[in-house]
């Protein structure tokens, strides 16, 4: 009975809670840049953040991932000052 | 308190009738606080006669003056808040949201949406296994159903709707929609 029943691509909870964090950070990105007040910037910004995480979907390296977290929320972080300064 | 009765009925039946919303609330409104700081005056009359008839005591009857007084007054600004609240509400008008056409709306988001094949598209379709989608296309899908109907689904809830079905059960639910 040492086997283990979950599928052998099953996520470990590491790398799960990694996975909600990107996912997390994907929604406020949108959510936030669904508030830029024009539509061509909105645009542009919509495409950036599609295209960079999507470039990085296949990416596995655990400390990778984490700095392209912080390196996410920092971006997240100075869109949402801008916006705030913006009105 | 006849007279706020007949104002309060007389206010109701102005928003009923739609096309003559704005002169006829602003004119009732008028009407109606008018005919209250009459009766208001009337009450306070009734009651300080009363009072004095029972206790006639002359420090008891400025008291029941000012308590009466205040009283209406208090009635007179529930009345009007109440019936601007209602005036308010009446200018946001939207198509009934049905199953059906929540489910077309849904429907034609998802085959608005580039990575989605219409032909592969029903309405039980799962996004992963069937569409062949990642987690980052169902946050986006998620994301276009909030544009779309203009309400903001939580993280929580937004994990699990991984087919249109579960997308048109949870808007139907949050939108009371039952038919």
């Amino acid at each position: 009975m040492a086997t283990s029943r979950l599928p052998p691509t099953a996520l470990t909870l590491k790398q799960f809670i990694q996975r909600q964090k990107v996912l997390g950070l994907y929604r406020s990105m949108l959510r936030t840049i669904r508030r830029v007040p024009d539509a061509a910037d909105r645009q542009f910004l919509q495409s950036w953040a599609r295209e960079e995480f999507r470039r990085n979907r296949g990416a596995t390296d655990q400390d990778a991932i984490r700095m392209m977290i912080t390196q996410g929320n920092m971006h997240l972080q100075d869109l949402q000052k801008t916006l705030q300064l913006a009105g | 308190r006849r007279l706020l009765k007949q104002a309060s009925v007389s206010v109701r039946f102005a928003l009923w009738d739609r096309s003559w919303l704005s002169v006829m609330a602003s004119r009732v409104l008028g009407r109606c606080v008018r005919s209250l700081s009459l009766s208001s005056v009337r009450l306070c009359l009734g009651g300080t006669a009363v009072r004095a008839a029972a206790a006639p005591l002359p420090s008891q009857r400025p008291f029941s003056l000012l308590s009466c007084s205040r009283k209406t007054r208090q009635v007179y600004q529930t009345e009007i808040s109440s019936s601007v609240v209602q005036l308010c509400r009446r200018y946001g008008d939207q198509p009934p949201l049905t199953l059906g056409n929540i489910e077309d709306r849904v429907l034609y988001v998802l085959k608005l949406y580039d990575k989605v094949n219409p032909e592969q598209l029903t309405v039980t379709s799962h996004f992963i296994k069937d569409l062949g989608l990642d987690s980052l296309d169902q946050v986006e899908i998620i994301m276009a159903m909030e544009d779309e109907f203009g309400f903001e689904i939580p993280d929580v809830d937004a994990e699990k709707l991984m087919t249109p079905e579960d997308i048109v059960m949870y808007i139907s639910d949050k939108k009371d929609v039952y038919e």
